[in-house]
C-alpha cells in the first residue's frame, strides 16, 4: 500500500528498500506485456505485478560534461535528461560518479523545466510557472521553492561502455503510479 | 516473482473479454475505449502476447499514491502556517479502500493521470495514515484546485502542501506529541491525570494572584493560534485576572507591530490580494516575499504587472526577481530604513511629484489634527506640511546623505522616487502600494514604520484599490481578546507616558511567580536569549524546593497532590517562579518548565481566523488529538474554573467562537452578524462557515439586503483616526540614530540579522518532524559572503561560531553570547552583513540567533531589534553537512 510507496525524502537509500508501491491496477492502452505479470494469488483474486523496462539511454564515451542529453522514460510522454555534472552527484553513475537524470516535468504542479538546467550550479530551475529549483548533485533536492517532492532521478546504471535507465525514485506529476497513464517505453529485448 | 515491484490486488467480478482484459490489466475505462473503439480486436490486441523472460525489466520499486474512493469524507480548511492562509480540502477514508483513476472512479473526480497545473495532483507528501476513531484512515490534505480566491487553481507552497505530515501518527516523526499532562520531578517529568494536573496548575494560580496579586501573574501565549483559544486565554489573563504582565509570542509587550502604520491610522491587513495585483509598483519593505509568503508573491505580485522596489539587505530571491523585471533592489544598510524612506520621500516632494489630490482629500489639516488624543499621534503627528518642513529641514535625508548612511545608490534612490511617483505624460499616476514586513519592523520599529507609512502617503496609497499600504503578515490573524489590555496598571513609560509592560525585563527583575507559556518558544523568540533563559532557569528551576519522587507519591504510587502543593507554595514564596508550559511538542521552554499540559492543534478541533486579506475561514476538525490532548480553550478553562472565576462552561469551540463574536464587533474581525444569521437558520457558527468553504468571508463582515457582505479593502471611505484623515507620522532617524551606533558592528564584527527561510516555518515544531522540509535545512546556519568567509577560513558547511561579548541584556546589563551554525557562503549577503535562521529549534540554547538580538528595547514601545544582532564570525570546524545539505543558490530568478 501508499505507505511503503517510495518515499522521495529517503531516496538515498531507496534501492535498499523493499518497497512496494500499490494503486489501483488501471490499465494502459499497449502496456508491454513483458513488464507485468499477472498470476493467481488465491481464488478470485488476482496480482498484477509491474515493472520498470531497463533502457540504454547513452553511450558513456560520448556524454560531455554540462551537456544534457533528452529522452523518455518511463512512459513515452516523460520528458528526461541525463547529464555529466562534472561534480561527484549523490546516486550518480560512471567513473566519476557525476553521470545523474531527472525528470524535466516540475513536482510542484507539473510545468516543463525544460532549458532549466543551470550549468554553472548543477541545478535546474526556477521553474517558470512557481519558481522551485532543485539540486542535481543532492538526489533533486528542493534548494529553494515550492514542490512537496524532490525533481524525481531516473536511476541509472552502467555495464561500462552505456548507461541504461532502470527506474524512477519519486513520483512523477501528474500521477498515481509512475507506470500507469501512457505508453511505457520499450525495455532493451522486446520486439518491436 | 522475477519482479516484485509493484503489486495490486483485485477482485475477479465478471467474464469473457472483460476477464482477459483485466488478466493484462487494463481498467474498465480502457476496456470500454478499446471496445468502442475497435471491439474485440482492439482489446485483444492490447492484452498482448505472453511474458517474454528475455525482455529486461528492473526491480526498482514503482512509486504510486491511492486514491480518494468516491465516498471518502471531505471538510474544507486552510493551512495552518503562514499569513496567507491557502485554501485545502481535506479527505478521510479507511485504508485498504482506493478509488480508480477514471473520473468517476475517485473523489477529485478528475481523470488521471492530470494534467499540469490541474491543482489535483497528489503528492507522496499530500498524504498520510492517521487513526480517526481508532480505525487506520487514509488522509489526504490537498491545496482547493477549484478555488477562485487566494490560491487560485490550486497553487500551494512547500508548507502547505505538506500539512498531511503534521498530523499526529504513531509509527512517524510526529510520534513524540505530547499526550498527556506531566509534572516536573527533578531532571524528568512524570504523567498525572488531567484531574491532578488543574487541581494543582489551578490552586497554586489561585495562590499567587490571592497573595502577590496579578503583577506576579503573567502570560506568555500566541496571538495566532485560533479565535477560540486565543479568547479563552485572554479571557483569563487580561479579564479574570487582569494583568498587564501579558506578551504574545513575538514580543515582550502587547501593543502595535507596526505603530507607524497604527498613527498614520491605517490598518495592518487593509488590503486585498487584488490590491497586489492591481498595483502598478509595489514598494516591498523588509518582506522576502517568494520565501514567506509564496502564494501571495506566485499568484497575486507574480502574476500582476507591478515593477518591484526591494528593500532588504540581503538579496534574495524576491530581489533578484525585481531586478530582472525592471524593478529595483535597494541593498540597505540593516536599520537604516528611516533614512532612506525619508530621502525617497524628500527626493518626492523635491520633484513636485507627491500626490496633491489625495493628500488634500484625505490627510489631515492642523484642526484635524489638533483633535487628535493619543500621546503617539501628539508625538510624532504632522499634516503634510509639517512633514514637508520635517523632511527639507534635516540634510539627514538628502540624496547624497542617504547614500552614505543606507549605502543605496543615490541614483537608486532617485529612481525609485521615479518609478513610485514621476506622473505619467497625460498626468496620470503609477498606482503604488506600500507593503511591510518584519525586515522594517523588526528594526527601529517606530521611525521605520512611520517613516514607511508617511512615505506611502506621499504617493497616494492608502484605502483606493492598487493602492494600498499593508503588512505581508506572519502569523494568520487569529487574535481576539476577550479585554483590553490594562496598560494603566504597567509601570513602563515613555516620556511620562505609559506603555504596555516589558514582560522579560518583568520576569528577570524577578516579578513573577506563577507564568503561564502557551505555545512559544518564548526566550529562543526574544532578544538576548540566553540570558533571558538562564534568568528564567534561575527563578524557575534554581529557587526553592523541588520535587523528588518520594515527595511527588505515596508508597502506593499516588499521587501525593497536597504534598505537591505545597512545595510548589514555597518556591513561590521563596521568590521562585512556577512555570507552565501548554504546547504540542516539548520545546525550549520544557527545560525550565514545572507542568507541561498537552494541547490538540491544527486538524483536532474545529477553529476559526482570518488570513491575510482579512479571510475568516472553517479550520475543520480531521481527528481527534492524541492521547489526553486538549484544546487549548477547554485547558484554559478548567484552571479558570478552578480558579473560581465564572463564564468558562463552553462544551465546544464553537460555544467560544460565538462568544468570541462580540469581541469581534467594530474591529476588522468583525463577524458578528455571521454568526447572529448562522443562529437564525438553526445552526452553529462553525458549521455556517463550513458552509462557505475555502472562500470563506472576508471581515469585518456587514448585513446588507438580509445578506452577509465581506469587505474587500478597508479604508475606501476614511482611515483609522478621529478626523478620518491619514496622519503622516514622523519618523526620526535622530531617536535612533545612537543605538544604531552604539551597537553597530566594530572592527572584525559582522551584522548578524536574521529571516525565516521558505522550506521552514517559524520555531519549526513541524518542519523537525516532517523528513522532506526538514532535510532542507537539518541545521541552523548562517548566510556569509564569500569575502567575508575566505578571509575567516571559512567553507559552506563548516560550523561556526558568532559571538558578542557585549549583548545588552532585559535589565541593563551585558552579557557574553555566542551561537553555532553552520556556514552558508551566498552572494544573498554583501560584505559586512551575516543573516542566521531567526528561530532554530533543537531544544538548544546553543543555536539561537537571537542570544546576540539585544535585550535593550525600543524605548517608544518595548520592541526588540531582532534584525540588529552582531558578532565576530569564526569556524570552528567541519560539520556533517558538509556533504550532504545543499548550498545552491537560492536567489536565482
Amino acid at each position: 500500500m501508499a505507505e511503503n510507496s517510495v518515499d522521495d525524502i529517503t531516496r538515498r537509500s531507496f534501492l535498499k528498500q523493499a518497497g512496494i508501491a500499490g494503486g489501483v491496477a488501471a490499465g494502459i492502452l499497449a502496456f508491454p506485456k513483458a513488464a507485468q505479470v499477472v498470476e493467481a494469488v488465491r481464488p478470485g483474486v488476482q496480482r498484477v505485478t509491474r515493472s520498470y523496462p531497463k533502457v540504454r539511454i547513452a553511450r558513456l564515451d560520448a556524454l560531455q560534461t554540462k551537456q544534457p542529453l533528452d529522452f523518455v522514460y518511463p512512459l513515452a510522454q516523460h520528458r528526461s535528461f541525463l547529464v555529466k555534472l562534472g561534480e561527484e552527484a549523490s546516486d550518480g553513475i560512471g567513473p566519476d560518479g557525476d553521470i545523474v537524470a531527472f525528470s524535466y516535468i516540475c513536482s510542484h504542479m507539473g510545468c516543463p523545466l525544460i532549458e532549466q538546467y543551470q550549468s554553472a550550479h548543477n541545478v535546474i530551475g526556477p521553474c517558470t510557472c512557481h519558481y522551485s529549483t532543485f539540486d542535481l548533485t543532492k538526489n533533486g533536492i528542493l534548494v529553494l521553492g515550492q514542490a512537496t517532492q524532490s525533481l524525481p532521478q531516473v536511476v541509472l546504471e552502467t555495464d561500462g561502455s552505456h548507461v541504461f535507465a532502470i527506474g524512477v525514485a519519486g513520483l512523477v506529476y501528474g500521477h498515481s503510479n509512475n507506470l500507469e497513464g501512457g505508453v511505457p517505453v520499450k525495455p532493451l529485448g522486446e520486439s518491436s | 516473482m522475477k519482479q516484485e515491484s509493484q503489486v495490486v490486488e483485485m477482485s475477479e467480478d465478471s467474464e469473457g473479454l472483460w476477464e482477459k482484459a483485466r488478466e493484462a490489466g487494463i481498467s474498465r475505462r480502457t476496456f470500454l475505449a478499446l471496445m468502442a473503439a475497435g471491439g474485440a480486436a482492439a482489446v485483444l490486441a492490447a492484452c498482448g502476447s505472453e511474458k517474454d523472460d528475455s525482455v529486461q525489466l528492473s526491480d526498482v520499486p514503482v512509486a504510486g499514491i491511492v486514491l480518494p474512493p468516491t465516498d471518502a469524507s471531505v471538510v474544507p480548511t486552510a493551512c495552518d502556517y503562514c499569513v496567507v492562509g491557502c485554501g485545502y480540502k481535506v479527505y478521510t477514508w479507511l485504508v485498504g479502500r482506493e478509488g480508480g483513476t477514471a473520473a468517476n472512479e475517485n473523489a477529485l473526480g478528475v481523470d488521471y493521470p492530470v494534467a499540469g497545473l490541474s491543482g489535483k495532483w497528489i503528492s507522496s507528501n499530500m498524504q498520510n495514515i492517521v487513526e480517526i476513531d481508532g480505525t487506520p484512515h487514509h488522509v489526504l490534505v490537498i491545496p482547493d484546485g477549484d478555488t477562485e480566491v487566494v490560491n487560485r487553481g490550486g497553487d500551494h507552497s512547500v508548507r502547505g502542501g505538506t500539512l498531511a505530515q503534521k498530523l499526529y501518527s504513531p509509527d512517524k516523526p510526529t510520534k513524540d506529541r505530547l499526550q498527556h499532562p506531566k509534572l516536573r520531578i527533578g531532571e524528568a517529568f512524570v504523567d498525572i491525570p488531567w484531574d491532578d494536573a488543574i487541581e494543582l496548575v489551578g490552586d497554586l494560580s489561585k495562590y499567587v494572584l490571592d497573595k502577590y496579586g496579578e503583577m506576579a501573574w503573567g502570560m506568555k501565549q500566541f496571538s495566532y493560534q485560533y479565535y477560540e483559544n486565543t479568547y479563552a486565554l485572554t479571557k483569563l489573563a487580561r479579564k479574570s485576572v487582569g494583568t498587564p504582565v501579558w506578551a504574545p509570542h513575538d514580543k515582550p509587550a502587547a501593543g502595535a507591530d507596526t505603530p507607524g502604520l497604527s498613527d498614520a491610522g491605517i490598518n495592518a491587513y487593509s488590503a486585498a490580494y487584488q490590491d497586489w495585483f492591481d498595483a502598478d509598483v509595489i514598494f516591498i519593505s523588509g518582506a522576502t516575499l517568494y520565501e514567506t509568503k509564496s502564494i501571495l508573491f506566485n499568484e497575486w505580485v507574480a502574476r500582476g504587472q507591478a515593477t518591484l522596489i526591494v528593500v532588504n539587505p540581503r538579496r534574495d530571491f524576491t530581489a533578484a526577481y525585481a531586478e530582472k523585471r525592471g524593478g529595483l533592489h535597494l541593498q540597505v544598510t540593516p536599520g537604516t530604513d528611516t533614512v532612506l524612506n525619508n530621502a525617497i520621500a524628500r527626493e518626492i516632494i523635491r520633484k513636485n511629484w507627491e500626490d496633491t489630490e489625495f493628500i488634500a482629500e484625505r490627510t489631515v489639516s492642523e484642526s484635524d489634527l489638533a483633535g487628535e488624543s493619543g500621546w503617539r499621534r501628539q508625538e510624532f503627528g504632522l499634516t503634510f506640511e509639517g512633514y514637508k518642513d520635517f523632511l527639507l529641514s534635516d540634510d539627514t535625508y538628502t540624496v547624497a546623505n542617504a547614500e552614505r548612511i543606507t549605502g543605496v545608490p543615490a541614483a537608486k534612490i532617485r529612481k525609485a522616487a521615479e518609478i513610485m511617483a514621476r506622473p505619467r505624460s497625460g498626468g496620470s499616476r503609477p498606482k503604488t502600494s506600500i507593503m511591510l514586513e518584519k525586515g522594517n519592523y523588526w528594526a527601529h520599529n517606530y521611525p521605520n514604520t512611520a517613516s514607511l507609512a508617511a512615505l506611502g502617503l506621499v504617493v497616494g496609497a492608502g484605502g483606493r484599490p492598487g493602492q494600498m499600504q499593508s503588512r505581508a503578515g506572519g502569523h494568520q490573524r487569529g487574535m481576539i481578546s476577550a479585554a483590553g489590555y490594562a496598560k494603566d496598571k504597567s509601570p513602563d513609560s515613555y516620556k511620562g507616558n505609559t506603555i504596555e509592560l516589558n514582560v522579560d525585563r518583568w520576569v528577570v527583575e524577578g516579578n513573577v511567580r506563577f507564568m503561564y507559556v502557551i505555545g512559544t518558544t518564548w526566550m529562543t523568540a526574544m532578544g538576548a536569549s540566553q540570558d533571558l533563559a538562564a534568568h528564567v532557569k534561575r527563578l524557575s528551576r534554581e529557587t526553592g524546593p523541588s520535587i523528588t519522587r518520594s515527595d511527588a507519591f505515596d508508597s502506593a504510587g499516588r499521587l501525593n497532590v497536597e504534598r505537591v502543593k505545597d512545595l510548589l507554595k514555597a518556591k513561590v514564596d521563596a521568590n521562585g517562579m512556577v512555570l507552565v508550559l501548554q504546547e504540542i511538542y516539548p520545546n525550549i521552554v520544557s527545560q525550565f518548565a514545572d507542568f507541561m499540559l498537552p494541547a490538540a492543534t491544527w486538524g483536532e478541533d474545529d477553529f476559526a481566523r482570518m488570513q491575510g486579506e482579512r479571510r475568516l475561514r472553517i479550520y475543520s476538525q480531521i481527528m481527534t488529538p492524541p492521547g489526553e490532548a486538549k484544546p487549548d480553550w477547554w485547558i484554559v478553562a478548567q484552571i479558570a474554573k478552578r480558579m473560581g472565576f465564572s463564564g468558562y462552561d463552553w462544551q465546544n469551540s464553537n460555544d467560544v467562537f460565538e462568544e468570541a463574536a462580540e469581541r469581534s464587533k467594530g474591529t476588522v474581525h468583525d463577524y458578528a452578524e455571521l454568526v447572529k444569521m448562522a443562529q437564525s437558520q438553526g445552526k452553529r457558527a462553525h458549521e455556517f462557515l463550513r458552509e462557505l468553504g475555502t472562500t470563506g468571508i472576508q471581515c469585518p463582515i456587514k448585513l446588507e439586503d438580509g445578506k452577509l457582505v465581506g469587505t474587500k479593502h478597508l479604508h475606501q471611505d476614511s482611515f483609522g483616526t478621529a478626523s478620518g484623515k491619514a496622519i503622516f507620522p514622523r519618523g526620526d532617524w535622530n531617536d535612533v540614530k545612537e543605538f544604531q551606533e552604539k551597537e553597530g558592528p566594530q572592527g572584525d564584527e559582522l551584522w548578524v540579522t536574521n529571516m525565516r527561510v521558505n522550506e521552514h516555518w517559524q520555531s519549526q515544531f513541524d518542519d523537525l518532524r516532517i523528513p522532506y522540509r526538514w532535510e532542507r535545512f537539518p541545521s541552523n546556519f548562517l548566510e556569509i559572503n564569500a569575502k567575508d568567509a575566505e578571509s575567516r577560513g571559512i567553507e559552506s558547511g563548516d560550523w561556526v561560531r558568532v559571538e558578542n561579548d557585549r549583548v545588552a541584556t532585559q535589565n541593563g546589563g551585558r552579557y557574553a553570547a555566542s551561537f553555532r551554525a553552520v556556514a552558508y557562503v551566498t552572494d544573498m549577503v554583501p560584505k559586512g552583513v551575516t543573516c542566521s535562521y531567526f528561530l532554530h529549534n533543537q531544544g538548544q540554547l546553543d543555536m539561537a540567533a537571537n542570544s546576540v538580538t539585544s535585550g535593550e528595547t525600543d524605548p517608544i514601545n518595548n520592541r526588540y531589534r531582532f534584525k540588529l544582532g552582531k558578532g565576530r564570525v569564526s569556524k570552528t570546524g567541519e560539520s556533517e553537512f558538509k556533504g550532504t545539505m545543499s548550498f545552491a543558490p537560492r536567489n536565482l530568478a
